[in-house]
């Protein structure tokens, strides 16, 4: 019998202190791993979603700034245009070495025309576009024709059918990308040529037409040469082109990321909370559960246990607690984050993407830690004034 | 602790119960539309009545498990529960499935409330069985 | 060179909020020699338990020396201290003094766990037949009755072959039976292996199992 497997059996007779205990280890961890995982999940969304898009410069017209990335990020209605002549004022500034354009559309929702509701769709240029390409390129070798497509992670062709219908239109599914964890998961990409086919088979096949007018697109996508200044170029884009809005790269989803900082600060917040009410309400447990056995530590230290002993040992009833609730914290928090992504995306308003395992385990260590530590620590306070006191005053009434 | 475990179980097989009702295609208002003009329910109807089928037996199961002092009977009783658990999983994800788009409720809150509910179930129908069998007398 | 020795020994409590200090032991001289079986008598608050805790090192005095088998108690570092008691020294408690979650038998080895000798198991199981309590080794403290309790507490004094036994009103709480039986193992114990036992009692008709007496009153000795 070694004074760890006493504190041990300690433990299952002081239940209702002992749940507490793990209780408050639970909620620690298990906010502590949701904070880590949607703040970091968050930021990897919207690099990710950056890198897709692989534009230095985002040209839109003005005041839709908001619009174009909540319908890139979140899957919004984003029914945005601008003259087509704006690309070729665009290509004919300093420094643009490709001008790509991009035409947003949706597809509707209750309608036989749509095999899949509420479709975010891009149309773009095959000669100048590098979003879609490379991948195609890589993945196929040759570019989409009429008629095909590729989509995000999360579009698919229903069961039972051969092809996407939209508006009317069947459309093949060629292949999907990786995923970024926003809503150009649930993006299909096509090329102009299939988007003006679209339009014209909508004005017999579908109930409301879809109106792919030639002269119009909705962005312009950049990149800029290597020796030019990213920023110096849109400033001289905003003065070529009038009533456009260029977004560069580093700015590109600035409104999320305040909203996203904005929730990640009322998330610590939430956590400090946690974490100090249950520190407290630790260091209280663990006071009432030394003034019980004040006497029987009197006891081990007159039959010879040292100060460092009836520490440790009583610290290791403490960490064992404050495992069994991290470890259950951090696992219902991950399951929960898991398969309630796509709903907890539409509540908090911004995409965020699980990480990779090495760097899951990460963050369920770290969250772990955080639960365990602050146990610990809160029960040290009153365990070490307790090993510190002579047998003799532990043993008095 | 044994206790503890069969409270798990009923407030899970609620859930199992009564979500699924509320967040399946049927209750959004959306059918099937055949070629011939007929409609029939979508499959995540489907599910939601096998998990119905599943809730059922599963609440019974944990109340059982509350009032039963027998050895014996809570290992029979544990088991049962963790197989219904795995079968609250399956049937959303495999056995009958769910409608494919992320943004429907079938989907996005009637799956993975399932899947969850399942794994919660089937691990506390295991804890309660090595419990179970680590119990020298049974409290009374 | 005296097995136990206390020279000028005082302890003084500081009182509460506006409350006067209290001198329970007011400088006390005592040497307890090797096989001694010395017994100190006193009214409840003379100071005989706060004397025993002294001798003991389980409480520091406020001013005074503490010498066992000549070493200075309080001049030992605080794994030296533990060690000495774990090693040299059996304590029987006056209050009941068994963890409830050991069994008996784990109880009896609890000391033998901090030296790291070995065989404990078997010598814990030869101290319960010694006390009369062969059939209890699985058997938890609430299943056992006050003297029976008192019988374990004794077993586990004795585990590590200790030097010195400290008892502090080994049967305040017995019936006369069974305080005429604890006695009786504590003769026992005392002749076969000569070994030095300082025992409290309040109880003036134990005086006669002792080799010697003390009476205090008022935290001094008044007689011996």
């Amino acid at each position: 019998m070694n004074l760890t497997r006493l504190s041990l059996r300690e433990i299952s007779g002081n239940r209702f202190r002992s749940w507490v205990v793990v209780i408050c280890a639970f909620l620690v961890a298990g906010f502590a791993l949701a904070t880590f995982l949607i703040a970091q999940g968050a930021g990897n969304s919207l690099r990710l979603s950056q890198e897709r898009l692989g534009a230095d410069i985002l040209v839109v017209p003005e005041g839709t700034e908001r619009k174009i990335e909540g319908a890139l990020l979140m899957g919004s209605a984003a029914q945005v245009r601008m003259p087509a002549v704006n690309l070729e004022l665009i290509g004919q500034v300093p420094g643009v070495e490709i001008a790509t354009p991009q035409l947003y559309l949706m597809s509707m929702t209750d309608s036989d025309c749509c095999s899949v509701p509420d479709m975010f769709m891009v149309a773009y240029d095959s000669a100048t576009d590098f979003t879609v390409e490379p991948w195609l390129e890589k993945e196929l070798g040759r570019q989409l024709r009429v008629g095909q497509s590729v989509g995000g992670t999360y579009v698919f062709v229903p069961p039972g059918d051969e092809d996407i219908k939209l508006y009317g239109y069947h459309l093949s599914l060629e292949g999907n990308l990786e995923p970024t964890g926003s809503n150009l998961d649930a993006t299909i990409f096509f090329t102009f040529e299939t988007a003006y086919a679209m339009g014209e088979t909508s004005l017999i096949e579908a109930g409301q037409p879809l109106i792919v007018t030639p002269g119009l697109i909705s962005s312009v996508l950049v990149k800029v040469a290597d020796n030019a200044d990213i920023a110096q170029v849109a400033t001289a884009i905003k003065q070529a082109v009038p009533g456009v809005s260029p977004i560069t790269s580093p700015n590109l989803f600035d409104s999320f990321r305040d909203e996203i900082a904005g929730q990640r600060l009322a998330m610590t917040g939430i956590l400090a909370v946690v974490l100090v009410l249950s520190f407290a309400l630790i260091v209280l447990v663990f006071s009432m559960m030394m003034n019980d056995r004040r006497r029987e530590i009197g006891v081990l230290r007159a039959l010879g246990a040292t100060r460092g002993d009836v520490l440790r040992s009583l610290l290791s009833g403490a960490t064992v607690l404050g495992a069994a609730g991290g470890v259950a914290g951090v696992f219902v928090s991950g399951l929960v984050l898991y398969f309630f992504h796509a709903r907890l995306t539409t509540a908090l308003g911004f995409p965020f993407k699980f990480p990779s395992i090495p760097g899951l385990v990460f963050l369920v260590v770290l969250g772990l830690a955080v639960a365990l530590a602050g146990v610990v620590l809160a029960a040290f306070v009153p365990v070490y004034r307790i090993s510190r006191q002579e047998p003799a005053n532990s043993m008095r009434e | 602790m044994l206790k503890i475990v069969a409270v798990i179980l009923i407030v899970l097989a609620l859930v199992v119960i009564i979500v699924p009702q509320f967040t399946n295609c049927s209750a959004d208002g959306r059918v099937l539309k055949l070629e011939s003009g007929k409609t029939v329910p979508m499959k995540c109807t489907w599910s939601a009545r096998a998990e119905l089928a599943l809730g059922i037996p599963l609440l019974a199961l944990g109340a059982l498990m509350f009032v039963s002092r027998r050895k014996e009977t809570i290992r029979a009783l544990s088991i049962l529960s963790a197989i219904l658990g795995i079968l609250v999983i399956l049937i959303p994800t495999s056995i009958i499935g769910v409608c494919m788009a992320a943004d429907m409720s079938c989907n996005s809150i009637l799956k993975p409330t399932m899947i969850v509910s399942g794994i919660i179930i089937t691990a506390a129908a295991l804890a309660g069985l090595v419990i179970n069998e680590r119990t020298t007398e049974i409290p009374a | 060179m005296s097995m136990v020795s206390l020279r000028s020994a005082t302890k003084t409590y500081e009182g509460a909020k506006n409350g006067a200090a209290v001198t329970a032991v007011d400088g006390v001289n005592i040497e307890v020699e090797h096989g001694e079986f010395l017994v100190i008598t006193g009214r409840s608050g003379s100071g005989k338990t706060t004397l025993l805790n002294i001798a003991a090192g389980l409480v520091r005095p406020t001013s005074g020396e503490v010498y066992f088998d000549g070493s200075d108690l309080w001049k030992l570092s605080d794994a030296e201290q533990s060690r000495l008691r774990s090693e040299r020294i059996g304590f029987i408690f006056q209050f009941p003094s068994l963890l409830p979650s050991l069994t008996v038998l784990e109880n009896v080895i609890l000391p033998a766990s901090f030296t790291g000798r070995d065989g404990s198991a078997a010598r814990a199981a030869e101290l319960l037949d010694l006390v009369g309590l062969a059939d209890k080794h699985r058997a938890y403290p609430r299943q056992l009755s006050a003297g029976q309790q008192q019988r374990v507490v004794i077993a586990r004094a004795l585990i590590n072959e200790p030097s010195v036994l400290f008892a502090d009103e080994p049967s305040s709480d017995l019936d006369e039976q069974t305080e005429r039986e604890i006695m009786g193992l504590f003769k026992q114990i005392h002749g076969e292996g000569a070994m030095t036992i300082l025992m409290v009692t309040h109880t003036g008709q134990l005086v006669s199992y002792g080799t010697r007496a003390i009476d205090m009153a008022a935290g001094r000795i008044v007689k011996s």
